[in-house]
């Protein structure tokens, strides 16, 4: 694929004290592509989307987003030029009901208006349309008021991913989407993820490989902090120093 | 005798009780996570049992003993009865549990013993000046800071040369792996609030002859370890210990240059620390 | 009508209490410490905010006051913008340095400033009459063109007053509650971190609930040091700031009205109770340990688990729907 190319990050390092965690990283993910990244735990997945999303700061490198140098811009200014992502391990508003939690991170690219301590979030001011249109590619309508808290575990991983989308980003990061669900819902959100490449670019932390397999357009591969591999998927798959990093025997599943 | 030396070695002793008084409050932070609002409550029973015990007769030295271990009881019972079922809550209950607790203790202090503080006799042993050419200093206070220095040297002991201590300080590190390596959690948490308590009523009760025991002095003392703990680190004993000797050198430092300037000085002293340094100057990072 | 149940409760509250209570004092009171409360409940209910500071914005909104009524005689509701402005200004100062902190060095940070703003006070004798005071202050009556529309000088025609001010703040603070900004707020407590990471600044928004917050304890400050005459330095005390908190938290956090239940209890309790039993503040500090331990969402919550028992299903519903923002919950 050769779409324009929308992220850029260039020798990410991040140390914690003596331990570095990311070690120089490159990253470059094009745009409505999507851009896989695996490897063993440990090797700095979550970390990179930590610095790429701007949860924490880089200890070095350069990351450009859109034209923009993003490099030291807070998380929440990232989701403003167009960068959402869900979370490993769910973190919702779980006393808020599903639908304010969506309507909250609708919000969120147009923070000002958070800040109109007179008007009620109703009518025009309640992002509505976009709440549908997420609540329905999620399926779940019919628990728009229950609490966040009260959902099953894989109905909380779909609304991870629906905080997202709610701000209708333009590179969404997913970060293990389908940890902890059962067969049936990963299926639905295997073609869910695919379906997301028409109109966003996505950049996915996946242990499932036949997810991997199946729908990444590029596959990233990290060892201990490190670039370890990069390609499409049928060559990551076939490559040797890939099947020594796992120790040969995780790459199964998906048809590439 | 030159004044600032009679102010710096006040100030030591001083600083050495402030230890005492913050080092508990310093480690239940560490390994429980929360700060005790009712830690002022501790010294202030400790100081009335101490005013108590004399009244009935008993020796000095003997409510030196048994008022830490009745505190310490106390203390015991808190965590285990009140504490131990809201630490899955939020952080704020248990602040106001504690202000609570403190709240109580304060009014039935004043129900027992009346709310106009009395005076604590300083122990015949202990009365009287030491004279060492022109050193003139109290022999007790002399005593406070040996004594006080003795038991750092224990409770150093205690954190860095036992199993108990080595169970605290990895419990400070992460309670999940200490319970995950069989140690039952819930009882050192028990044991380490009991110690704080205990350390808080010790330093009330060697402050009692100097200060006499008095209805609020629990507020005042919970003000002054806040500022310890922040200041040389909150989780960490030679904090407590930098902490209170610094704090208690200067307040005593500027009672001959600015006495009201003192107070606030700790005070901002405490706001810079937190703000640029926020775990203080022996602290562990976050 | 659901939308203004909690308006009608508050106007229900200002109305009962001339006709069940003696002293247009304590019923001024209640109502100013409601407020106090409900500027508390903001940050700590809303937002997640422990502020042992409370007390900093209530002095200086008395000492304000006193000084503009006195010192420099303005016209009174000048005096009172002015507090308000004053207190917002603290709050400004205050929250600015206390929130770059989270968690417990937050409340540390804010207990220091408390301590600072104290000692402060009691040694800018000047400004504030140290350990004494300002004293003597006025209580002008309310005039348009030299005729005099509303004298202030009985305990219930003050009454009237504080009233008047208590449920046009109360409206206020309602809007601001049930606003985006307060929504957002309820995002704020419930999972900061994830608030930042779906876009919002968390130090503005936690500014702002500063800034409103300051605005009306430095109100109540004002309104205070009205009543009594005096502006004390208690009013800057720790033991302001913590009885701020105890009404907060005994009423029920999270919800504006409940801080007005707060109040209530707190001084006729302590109305009631004084003069049978001085040590009756050893009952308030039990009540607290309860309901830190056990009834966490205050009298508010067990008025709520009691209606809802007594009301049966149907109850639950109606009862779950008075929470405003809280579409779903249980009672």
């Amino acid at each position: 694929m050769n779409t324009p190319i929308l992220l850029e990050a260039i020798g990410i390092k991040k140390y914690y004290g003596k331990f570095a965690a990311l070690g120089g990283v490159d990253l470059t993910v094009r745009a409505n592509t999507v851009h896989s990244v695996i490897g063993p735990n440990g090797a700095g997945k979550t970390t990179l989307f930590h610095m790429l999303t701007g949860t924490t700061p880089v200890s070095a490198g350069q990351i450009m987003f859109d034209g923009h140098d993003v490099t030291h811009e807070p998380d929440y200014r990232r989701v403003q030029r167009g960068i959402a992502r869900s979370f490993q391990v769910t973190s919702l508003f779980l006393s808020l009901s599903v639908r304010e939690n969506l309507r909250l991170a609708a919000q969120g690219i147009a923070p000002t208006k958070a800040m109109n301590c007179w008007h009620e979030p109703e009518g025009p001011r309640s992002c509505a349309e976009t709440v549908a249109s997420v609540l329905t590619k999620l399926g779940l309508e019919s628990f728009a008021t229950v609490p966040a808290g009260n959902l099953s575990h894989g109905q909380q991983r779909r609304l991870e991913v629906g905080m997202a989308l709610a701000a209708r980003p333009k590179a969404i990061f997913l970060d293990e989407p389908t940890s902890g669900m059962g067969i049936d819902d990963l299926d639905d959100m295997k073609s869910f993820i695919k379906s997301l490449r028409d109109e966003h670019t996505v950049v996915l932390i996946e242990h499932n490989m036949s997810i991997v397999m199946d729908i990444s357009d590029i596959v990233t591969v990290m060892q201990q902090g490190r670039v370890l591999a990069e390609g499409l998927p049928h060559e990551i798959r076939g490559d040797d120093r890939v099947r020594a990093a796992y120790l040969g025997n995780m790459i199964t599943g998906g048809k590439a | 005798m030159n004044i600032y030396l009679l102010q710096i070695i006040n100030g030591v002793g001083i600083g050495m009780l402030y230890f005492l008084l913050a080092v508990g409050l310093s480690i239940v932070f560490g390994l429980l996570r929360f700060v005790n609002f009712a830690h002022g409550a501790f010294y202030l029973l400790g100081a009335y049992f101490c005013y108590q015990m004399t009244r009935w007769g008993l020796s000095f030295w003997l409510t030196l003993l048994v008022v830490p271990l009745a505190v310490g009881a106390v203390g015991w019972l808190t965590e285990k009865l009140m504490l131990r079922h809201i630490y899955a809550t939020a952080h704020e209950f248990h602040i106001l549990v504690t202000v609570g607790l403190a709240l109580a203790v304060q009014e039935l202090v004043i129900l027992q013993w009346g709310p106009l503080g009395d005076n604590v006799a300083v122990p015949d042993l202990l009365q009287g000046v030491v004279m060492w050419g022109s050193f003139v200093y109290p022999k007790y206070r002399l005593f406070v800071i040996g004594f006080t220095a003795v038991l750092a040297v224990l409770l150093w002991y205690v954190l860095e040369g036992t199993r108990l201590g080595s169970a605290v300080r990895a419990g400070s590190e992460s309670t999940e792996m200490v319970s995950l390596l069989g140690i039952n959690v819930f009882r050192i948490f028990s044991l380490v609030f009991a110690l704080g308590a205990a350390t808080a009523a010790l330093a009330g009760v060697l402050a009692a002859p100097i200060r006499g025991a008095e209805p609020f002095m629990g507020i005042e003392a919970l003000g002054v370890a806040f500022v310890v703990v922040v200041v040389g680190g909150m989780g960490s004993f030679s904090g407590a210990l930098l902490g209170g000797l610094l704090i208690g050198v200067v307040q005593s430092v500027m009672s001959t240059l600015w006495p009201e300037g003192a107070r606030l000085m700790i005070y901002i002293a405490m706001a810079a620390v937190l703000l640029l340094r926020p775990h203080g100057l022996l602290g562990r990072k976050e | 009508m659901k939308k203004n149940t909690h308006l009608f409760m508050a106007l229900a509250v200002v109305l009962i209490m001339p006709l069940l209570m003696h002293s247009g004092s304590l019923a001024s009171e209640v109502l100013i410490f409601g407020l106090a409360a409900m500027g508390c409940n903001l940050l700590l209910g809303f937002t997640g905010l422990l502020s042992f500071g409370q007390g900093i914005f209530f002095g200086l909104g008395s000492y304000t006051l006193a000084l503009t009524l006195t010192r420099w005689p303005l016209p009174m509701p000048l005096a009172l913008a002015l507090a308000v402005v004053m207190g917002a200004l603290g709050a400004v100062i205050v929250g600015w340095v206390a929130i770059r902190q989270k968690g417990t060095y937050f409340v540390m940070l804010t207990l220091a400033f408390a301590q600072m703003f104290y000692f402060i006070a009691y040694t800018a004798t000047g400004l504030t009459g140290g350990d004494n005071g300002l004293l003597d202050i006025p209580r002008p009556s309310i005039t348009a063109f030299g005729q005099t529309l509303w004298p202030l000088t009985s305990p219930w025609q003050f009454y009237g007053f504080v009233a008047t001010i208590f449920m046009a703040a109360f409206w206020l603070l309602l809007r601001v509650s049930r606003s985006t900004f307060g929504r957002t707020l309820l995002a704020v407590r419930d999972n900061e971190v994830r608030a930042g990471a779906i876009g919002y600044n968390l130090k503005l928004l936690k500014l702002q609930a500063f800034v409103i917050s300051g605005a009306v304890t430095g109100l109540a400050g004002a309104l205070h040091a009205m009543m009594i005459g005096i502006a004390p330095l208690a009013n800057a005390d720790y033991q302001t700031s913590e009885m701020i908190l105890v009404m907060t938290v005994i009423g029920g956090t999270g919800n504006l009205f409940a801080s007005v239940l707060g109040s209530a209890f707190y001084l006729l309790l302590a109305d009631w109770l004084s003069a049978l039993w001085p040590r009756w503040l050893l009952l308030l500090g039990l009540v607290l340990m309860a309901v830190s331990l056990w009834i966490q969402r205050g009298l508010w919550g067990l008025g709520q688990t009691i209606g809802a028992r007594i009301l049966g299903k149907r109850g639950q519903a109606i009862v779950a729907a008075t929470v405003p923002g809280r579409e779903g919950e249980q009672a």
